[in-house]
């Protein structure tokens, strides 16, 4: 295993001469006041009266969105680990962002999940007081809560000056932790959709390695999507094999989620006439069909894998656009994730039932004020991030 | 055994759709009057048979207060939990609104309350039992669909039911094992 010292900038703060983050800071401000906004309505009129969730799918929006950015975090994580903990030093080239990045995209998370539940202050102190260990929620409480604090740790080192031989064992000890309890954190998220008695779509190992195969994809995606952001789509040369690197896990990840793909829906389908099979259909020909195809299947698969295939993960610019268009097509798989398990009715809807279905499905759309704390998460990542580009070092120098 | 085991045996042949349970039940426990706010129902089934030998039957139903417990095993907060004689409560200030017991719940028997802040659901009117009365519904039922008692006691009229009679419960290959039984004749 090869062994690799970070050599970061000499000072913390430095200012970025290039303007390509301020149209990104100006954006990330309107998000959040659009976000700020439904962040008031929420907390004078209440979480029934601007959110569209029902009896029938109280999960919807928030949560996906909540899935996308903390499971993209931990594939960061994951891939920061790679180069901290396993010295693939290729990985490290890039390790400020990738600390930072997972750092604000786990607290972008953190916002949706925070406007999601309905007493998130009296969410911390009963998790303490009266914790049920067998509740999978518990759990994730924990290992984001432990990751969030690993990644404070590592950002703390990846800028502390005049960094010593200590620093860089210590940071390859807290890199790993990054990465295992990332990977925990990311499984057992699966694992609370599994555990629903009611939900058999969730049902199974396959949704814990799937969320972890493609939230490192997005790790390795954003990173790609970012780096051709602050360059002017000209990353430099140095940083040519960390992106034809990053380009391979993406394309491998891909490879792995269409391997996941087949086999869940069709095994899904055999269950018929069981709700998995009403979920798999769905999305197949159901309500999140357009979702499935072209969001799922098109762009975050399909596409971006023949752009890595024909570029062989050597052009820069194509490997940004497949990041780009991954991105995109990945919030529909955590949206068609989370409510494709749910739209299954638990009873027929049949008259006086209070179930109301569709071609034998219920319905959900997001509401306005669920776009509206969508758009306070992105906004969180874009202000943080690209503010950080602006007026911090984030670039590693030097490695050996 | 000392403990009871309260339990609902319904036998829904004599339901006439009245819903005289659901009112009872909204008023007893101030259920409001929103979308999804409902602790019990009362379901219309499929028409059967032909024309002009047509019947239907009503399935009255709410939580299902299962020993099996799925939606207190996804509490977070212990804010769902039972009582020592079965009977699945909601701890309104323990609950986070997280929502996790709704999506386990295999009945579709939980909703927000928007009042309490919190989750809401069939108590089996626990604050009455106390006092020797039984829940608003069975109280209320004009045909006596629903039949309230212990199963630990065999001389209970639900005990004596169930020793008589076939009866089914609501999917049951959930391994829930509820506690409302339904008689089949």
């Amino acid at each position: 295993m090869a062994t690799h010292v970070e050599k970061t900038g000499s000072s913390l703060i430095q200012i970025n001469p290039s303007k390509a983050p301020i149209p990104f800071i100006i954006l990330g401000l309107i998000l959040l006041a659009i976000g700020g906004y439904a962040t008031l309505q929420v907390l004078f009129k209440g979480h029934e009266a601007v959110y569209g969730v029902t009896r029938e799918v109280p999960w919807g929006l928030l949560i996906s969105t909540y899935a996308y950015f903390v499971i993209t975090s931990t594939g960061l994580a994951f891939i920061g680990g790679l180069g901290h903990a396993f010295g693939f030093e290729k990985y490290s080239k890039v390790s400020k962002r990738i600390v930072v990045m997972a750092f604000v995209i786990l607290l972008a998370g953190f916002t949706q999940i925070g406007m999601e539940i309905g007493h998130p202050i009296r969410l911390m102190i009963y998790m303490i007081l009266s914790p049920n260990l067998s509740a999978p929620i518990v759990w994730m409480g924990v290992f984001y809560g432990i990751e969030l604090v690993i990644l404070a740790i590592e950002l703390y080192l990846v800028f502390k000056p005049n960094q010593t031989a200590k620093d860089h064992e210590t940071a390859k000890v807290v890199g790993f932790f990054a990465l295992l309890v990332g990977v925990f954190a990311t499984s057992n998220l699966g694992y609370v959709f599994g555990s629903l008695n009611a939900r058999p779509f969730y049902h199974g190992i396959y949704f814990s390695t799937f969320l972890v195969i493609s939230g490192i994809t997005a790790g390795a995606a954003l990173l790609m999507v970012i780096h051709n952001i602050i360059y002017g789509w000209n990353i430099p040369e140095k940083l040519n094999s960390t992106m034809n690197a990053l380009g391979k896990i993406m394309g491998m990840g891909i490879a792995l989620m269409a391997f996941l793909y087949l086999w869940k829906i069709l095994s899904s389908i055999y269950t018929q006439p069981g709700d998995a099979y009403l979920s798999a259909m769905a999305l197949i020909k159901g309500p999140l069909s357009k979702n499935f195809w072209i969001g799922e299947l098109g762009l975050a698969v399909i596409i971006p894998f023949l752009i890595i295939v024909f570029t062989k993960a050597k052009n820069t610019k194509a490997l940004g656009v497949a990041g780009i268009i991954f991105m995109i097509g990945l919030f529909f798989t955590r949206y068609d994730f989370v409510v494709a398990g749910q739209l299954p009715p638990m009873r027929k809807a049949l008259e006086g039932s209070g179930v109301e279905a569709v071609n034998g499905l219920v319905q959900y759309s997001p509401s306005a004020g669920e776009w509206m704390i969508f758009a306070l998460g992105w906004g969180l990542f874009l202000f943080l991030y690209f503010m950080a580009e602006k007026f911090l070092n984030l670039e590693t120098d030097e490695h050996h | 055994m000392n403990e009871k085991r309260y339990a609902i045996v319904l036998d829904t042949k004599k339901c006439l759709n009245c819903k005289a349970c659901t009112v009872a039940c909204r008023v007893e426990n101030e259920v409001p009057h929103e979308d999804g706010a409902y602790r019990i129902w009362v379901t219309a089934l499929e028409l059967q048979g032909k024309f002009p030998d047509l019947h239907q039957d009503f399935e009255p139903s709410q939580c299902q207060h299962c020993q099996n417990t799925p939606c207190e095993s996804v509490c977070p907060t212990h804010a769902t939990y039972k009582t020592p004689e079965g009977v699945v409560l909601v701890d309104y200030d323990k609950c986070i609104l997280c929502k996790a017991c709704m999506t386990a719940c295999p009945y579709d028997a939980r909703f927000v309350h928007e009042h309490h802040k919190a989750i809401d659901k069939c108590t089996m009117c626990y604050h009455r039992l106390a006092e020797g009365r039984e829940p608003a519904c069975v109280e209320t039922c004009p045909t006596k669909v629903r039949v309230f008692g212990d199963l630990n006691d065999p001389n209970s009229q639900v005990s004596k039911l169930l020793d008589t009679n076939r009866y089914y419960r609501l999917k049951e290959d959930r391994n829930t094992n509820p506690r409302l039984y339904y008689i089949i004749k």
